[in-house]
């Protein structure tokens, strides 16, 4: 199953932002639904050598060849994720077109006034703010929004706390 | 406008030419295939002529006693970062050329050869490895699997390789 984004645009006034909301490691997180391109079911990428360590391999989507990235790996996560996990496709990421990037499962597409959110605190869930653009609240729980660019294309190392 | 007849399209046909396929070795390393061009092949040899270099400096090179001198040999699993495996008896040099020079590459077992249009060749993603680019000529898909194909003469840059023959081991 593939989720097209881009066939079904989230209505939302020109102040607001709308951000994809999914889960890694029990963890609600969030990135601009503006860079996801597509939404793909888990599929085994092809390790490549010497990789990054939160770099899975390559995967071959009509007709290209994306790097996926792990997001609980690039958390510091080690106990692998759900089989049923989702592949992000996001663009604007570093060097290359598109990247995908494993999450354990998504959960829902919010609106939200990026002007209206509070600073976040320095850390959230053992996160840097520097890698956070928000701190929002869904459901009594908290959902931090990554600043997924900085993210991916930094080494610094993070460990999500439990 | 002139209608082609049958005999007149095969002849259009015979004209464009069929796409030029290169031919590549494929071979395995851990539990994925990777793919060599075949024009700079030389030989296919058992490891048992294969030996250990000081480390340091040697990390990834091995040497290969071969007709009465010592050539550089990458050993690939090393290269690669694959968890290091005992021997299987599978394993084989293939010795190419790498930057004029001959260069030995060890890998865990040679598979077949495949037949590839370049135009299905695709330069690497920059997040798929951290090694140097000029390691890889690219990839292509065959049969659901991605294939990584090994560039010789990068590989011949290679700091062990060229400090081997530096070193006039």
């Amino acid at each position: 199953m593939a989720v097209h984004a881009e066939s079904n645009p989230p209505v939302v006034a020109a102040a607001e932002a709308s951000v994809l909301m999914f889960l890694v490691a029990g963890k609600q997180l969030a990135v601009d639904m503006d860079r996801v391109q597509q939404i793909l079911e888990y599929q085994p990428p092809t390790r490549t050598p010497r990789r990054p360590s939160s770099v899975e391999g390559i995967i071959r989507h009509k007709g290209r060849y994306l790097p996926v990235v792990s997001l609980r790996r690039r958390l510091g996560v080690e106990e692998p994720g759900p089989a049923s996990s989702a592949i992000l496709l996001l663009s604007g990421i570093g060097q290359d077109p598109l990247v995908g990037l494993t999450v354990d499962q998504v959960l829902r597409v919010l609106s939200l006034q990026p002007d209206k959110l509070p600073p976040p605190p320095p850390r959230v869930f053992g996160i840097r703010v520097e890698f956070i653009r928000g701190v929002v609240n869904a459901g009594g729980r908290p959902v931090v929004w990554l600043d997924v660019v900085k993210l991916l294309t930094s080494a610094e190392p993070i460990t999500l706390l439990a | 406008m002139e209608r082609l007849t049958p005999a007149k399209r095969r002849v259009g046909a015979r004209a464009e030419g069929p796409a030029v396929r290169e031919k590549f070795l494929l071979f395995r390393v851990g539990d994925e295939i990777y793919g060599m061009g075949l024009r700079g092949l030389r030989e296919v040899l058992l490891s048992d002529g294969v030996s250990s270099l000081p480390a340091p400096p040697y990390q990834v090179c091995v040497a290969l006693a071969y007709r009465g001198r010592k050539l550089p040999v990458i050993c690939m699993r090393a290269l690669f970062e694959v968890p290091p495996a005992g021997a299987a008896g599978t394993e084989r040099v293939l010795l190419t050329q790498g930057r004029g020079r001959p260069l030995g590459l060890l890998v865990d077992e040679v598979l077949e050869m495949a037949e590839v249009d370049p135009a299905r060749i695709t330069p690497l993603p920059a997040l798929a490895t951290l090694l140097d680019p000029a390691c890889f000529r690219g990839l292509f898909a065959r049969q659901d699997r991605i294939i990584l194909l090994v560039n010789e003469d990068g590989l011949g840059g290679f700091d062990e390789v060229v400090q081997f023959y530096a070193a006039g081991a």
